[in-house]
């Protein structure tokens, strides 16, 4: 999530809002007329989470790194239909809005849709699965120069071995696209905040008993990633590699961010205990690391305590 | 000629026996003392000759908001079970155990056929849609059985009195049913009384809500 600067992360101004709304209406129209046309299983989820992030810039040095804390909060609204004895067909859209401490600018507002296909190759909670899908969504931040839309498609497959070991991974192409502001630099981009890259996760949960489990995840992504920077230094060695450069205002007046080629690397331990069937806390620790362009290479620590309800 | 004789007074005997109603009462508690709901005690007399007038009934496990209600059903051999579905989405309810193997394809409402479990033995429930969904069917061998409540007790009532080994199951009991057997004698005059102290193992079940479900990356 880092990599991508929390670009995807939301919650924002009335305005904002309202603007992203209108833009995924159509999207939630289409779910709310597929669902009608079959006796289908709806879920209302909802999430939450606190987080620290100590290098919100995804920057290089010491000077240039911002750390923050965010609070986030999901609401989600998605329906399962079955499809035969083994296909089931999921849509969905989800709300969620994010709030930064300082980093005022980077409060943010999102609408997602999404359309999934799963096959069950069996019978049973411990049939291996296999599911493709495709989302389409929108962000608005408080620093508008920010928003943009989201497309992502996806491949899953996951395999429950037993009441114990739960295991799935996940191989994803997204894109984001933003609008280019002012050329600042000619014959560069300012087209920084436009996104593309690839990821690959696998993940494994182990419940250790009637209430508690763990949980692991890696991450291998490619792509650009947005590395912003305040000090000159830094801002030239990046400007070298740079693919787009534009001013980010919500790091400092004079602050810049550049758009790059890199591979990240991450890991996820979390735990989780269920309060109710319907309910959980959790706690986590990610790390990621990313390799950059020209040596552009920063890390990113992000302990968080979370939340979920599904209805 | 002799073979009808010796089944009409076998026939007598076991009336005239259940005329002498008795009744057994029972209590299962874990190793920490507390309560346990959800265990089936079954009494097999001694004489099979007392359970001659048992017939299996028909019975049914229901599906309310995505669970198997009750939990843990026990029934009798040969009995029928429907599975209506009292929720507004489809369930697909299926069993691999040996006891009994089935499934009901997708349906709602009481659409589903009615199944016959024709073999002593556990039956694990799942349905192929809602993975967290589990419930259990005991199909007992003797007609005589109660299931625990809330409180940890059950009354097995209407049983001719006379000698019975009685034993216990639990879908989380660390041990094997027939570690727990006890004699028992009944009499009409007065309820008769058993206690077990079980070992449970954690109930580790599918979750129904997991975070960590989603991608642990977006």
């Amino acid at each position: 999530m880092a990599t991508l600067h929390n670009l995807d992360m939301r919650c924002p101004s009335l305005w904002n809002f309202c603007k992203a709304t209108r833009a995924s209406l159509p999207v939630l129209l289409i779910i709310c007329a597929v669902s009608h046309t079959a006796r289908s299983d709806w879920t209302v989820a909802t999430a939450g989470a606190l987080s620290h992030d100590d290098n919100v810039s995804n920057a290089r040095t010491y000077n240039d790194k911002v750390s923050d804390f965010s609070a986030s909060a999901t609401v989600s609204l998605s329906q399962s239909i079955p499809i035969g004895e083994s296909y089931s067909l999921a849509a969905g859209g989800a709300l969620s809005g994010q709030i930064y401490d300082s980093l005022t600018g980077l409060r943010n507002g999102s609408i997602d849709g999404l359309l999934s296909l799963k096959k069950k190759w069996g019978l049973g909670a411990f049939a291996t699965w296999t599911r493709a899908g495709i989302s389409l969504g929108r962000s608005d931040y408080q620093d508008g120069y920010r928003d943009a839309t989201l497309y992502a498609a996806s491949l899953e497959l996951g395999k429950r071995i037993d009441e114990r070991w739960n295991l799935w991974a996940k191989y994803a192409y997204e894109r984001r696209a933003a609008t280019a502001g002012a050329v600042e630099y000619l014959g560069v981009s300012s087209d920084a905040f436009s996104l593309r890259g690839r990821s690959f996760t696998a993940n494994a949960e182990y419940t250790l008993s009637e209430r508690f489990s763990i949980n692991l995840g890696s991450l291998l992504r490619h792509g650009d990633i947005v590395s912003t920077a305040q000090t000159a230094a830094a801002g030239y060695y990046l400007s070298l590699n740079a693919k787009a450069v534009a001013p980010d205002p919500t790091f400092g007046p004079g602050a810049y961010a550049y758009r790059l080629d890199g591979t990240t690397y991450g890991a996820r331990l979390g735990a989780e205990y269920s309060l109710t069937a319907h309910s959980l806390i959790g706690c986590g620790f990610q790390r990621v690391e990313t390799h950059a362009q020209g040596g552009n290479n920063y890390t990113d620590s992000m302990p968080e305590l979370t939340w979920n309800y599904r209805f | 000629m002799l073979k009808r004789f010796i089944g009409t007074v076998g026939l007598i005997l076991a009336g005239a026996t259940l005329a002498q109603a008795a009744e057994m009462h029972a209590v299962v508690r874990d190793h920490k003392g507390l309560l346990v709901a959800d265990a089936v005690v079954l009494a097999v007399p001694v004489d099979p000759r007392s359970a001659l007038h048992a017939r299996p009934p028909k019975d049914a496990v229901d599906q309310v908001d995505k669970q198997f209600v009750p939990y843990v059903k026990a029934i009798f051999v040969g009995s029928t079970v429907r599975f209506p579905n009292s929720d507004n989405i489809r369930h697909q309810v299926y069993s691999f155990s040996p006891a009994k193997k089935f499934e009901l394809p997708l349906y709602s409402g009481t659409d589903a056929p009615p199944i016959v479990f024709d073999k002593p033995g556990v039956v694990v429930l799942g349905c192929n849609i809602h993975d967290w969904m589990i419930g259990y069917i005991y199909v007992s061998e003797t007609p005589f059985f109660a299931k625990t409540g809330p409180l940890g007790t059950a009354v097995i009532s209407d049983m001719p009195a006379g000698e019975y080994r009685v034993r216990i199951w639990h879908p989380s009991m660390d041990h094997a049913e027939e570690t727990t057997g006890q004699q028992v004698t009944l009499t009409a005059d007065a309820p008769a009384s058993a206690e077990w102290q079980i070992r449970l193992k954690p109930n580790i079940r599918v979750p129904r809500v997991s975070g960590a479900a989603s991608p642990a990356y977006p």
